[in-house]
């Protein structure tokens, strides 16, 4: 008789539990949800991406400054910097950028620089990186080899306009290490008595730009002798500087 | 008296029907957890833009000339129509760089996936700095 008067109160006892049930397992799930939707957005693979980007970029950066006359210490500082603040950025697990400049010839310190005196011109930077990143569910290492490169080759033609006067032609090919490059700036001089001179309008002189990494300046030059010193000056659009010197012939 | 106990039991079982149909309402008016493929599509999309932008160093060069304007017609470009952003520079010692908004529109009360990007400048004096580009779907 006591049992039955009791099912009422077990009855409402047994809807709380189903309630409190209900409610918890709602709440388990939600929590489930919130630890899944705060992994990291940035994947690994698209850290390490950003990361080689940056360091083609300061490789970049350091050649062109090198190239002006900066210290060939510069890429190495410039790295260990970058390598410094990458390391920084990924608090989530072990993130190391190490890097090795060029040694073997005819890179010195990640660097060579041939301006010579045949037509030939490189400024190039080329460093080894490996960046290893563990993180909480994958590890990522990845090496990759950055090679920046300018390079300028010229030939120059000159022929007799009349006693007194050359008519010099120079053909110049900028190039990258992908391929033809553009140049932002080209600056053409020829050599008189042992000075360096910048042809302009009497002179008249005409840079023509085929749209491909290909110039063609041409210019007068009252020189009597044969054989006419003819440098060139140029920048890529990445500020690397490179230059090189041809003695024309005679057309 | 016996009529009594069975008005009760009917209160009792009401009651009891009472508590699990709350139950049922309260855990339905609970937020529903986001939708992860959307924010992780996101994510990718809004990473891809930053890569587009910065691999022939453009992005850091706009940047250190602090050419907003050109930065937000650009992810405008890069970005999926429908697609709302706001993007902060801040420079090694962590200081916001950019001082003036560059978004497409306000991201209050919206979902939203944060994408943080490393960027060096081409420039001969190399500057680093992290972007965070916030990113929701609009409406």
């Amino acid at each position: 008789m006591r049992k039955k008067e009791d099912s009422g109160q077990i009855l409402l006892i047994t809807a709380f539990i189903i309630a409190s049930l209900l409610i918890s397992a709602q709440l388990y799930i939600l929590d489930v949800g919130k630890i899944s939707g705060e992994m990291n957005s940035n994947s690994l693979n698209d850290f390490v991406s950003s990361v080689k980007l940056g360091s083609a970029h300061v490789v970049a950066g350091s050649l062109a400054n090198i190239s002006i006359g900066g210290a060939f210490s510069l890429l190495e500082s410039n790295i260990r910097e970058w390598a410094q603040f990458v390391s920084a950025q990924y608090v989530e697990g072990k993130n190391i950028l190490n890097f090795t400049l060029e040694e073997a010839a005819p890179y010195s310190s990640g660097v060579w620089l041939f301006w010579g005196a045949n037509g030939y011109g490189a400024s190039s930077a080329y460093v080894d990186f490996l960046h290893t990143l563990v993180g909480r569910d994958s590890d990522v290492e990845m090496a990759y080899s950055v090679n920046v490169t300018t390079a300028l080759l010229i030939s120059s033609t000159s022929r007799m306009l009349n006693e007194t006067t050359q008519q010099i032609n120079t053909t110049i090919q900028v190039s990258d290490e992908t391929g033809p490059a553009l140049a932002t700036q080209v600056t053409v001089y020829y050599k008189v008595s042992g000075s360096w001179l910048i042809p302009d309008g009497s002179n008249d002189f005409e840079l023509l730009d085929y749209g491909n990494g290909t110039y063609l300046a041409s210019f007068t030059a009252a020189i009597l002798t044969p054989g006419v010193e003819v440098s060139v000056h140029a920048i890529d659009f990445r500020g690397v500087r490179v230059q090189a010197n041809v003695t024309s012939t005679e057309a | 008296m016996l009529d009594q106990k069975g008005q009760i039991r009917i209160i009792e079982s009401f009651l009891a029907i009472a508590v699990v149909f709350s139950a049922v309402l309260v855990s339905a008016t609970f937020p529903s957890s986001p939708d992860l493929s959307k924010q992780k599509s996101l994510s990718n999309m809004g990473t891809q833009a930053l890569i587009k932008l910065d691999t022939n160093g453009t992005l850091g060069n706009l940047i250190l000339h602090s050419n907003w304007a050109d930065i937000r017609t650009a992810l405008n470009i890069l970005l999926p129509m429908g697609v709302s952003f706001n993007l902060t520079v801040y420079d090694e010692a962590g200081n916001a760089v950019n001082l003036e908004a560059v978004q497409n529109s306000n991201l209050l009360g919206r979902d939203a996936v944060s994408v943080h990007y490393v960027c060096a400048t081409t420039s001969q004096a190399v500057e680093f700095f992290v972007i965070r580009l916030q990113l929701a779907w609009a409406g």
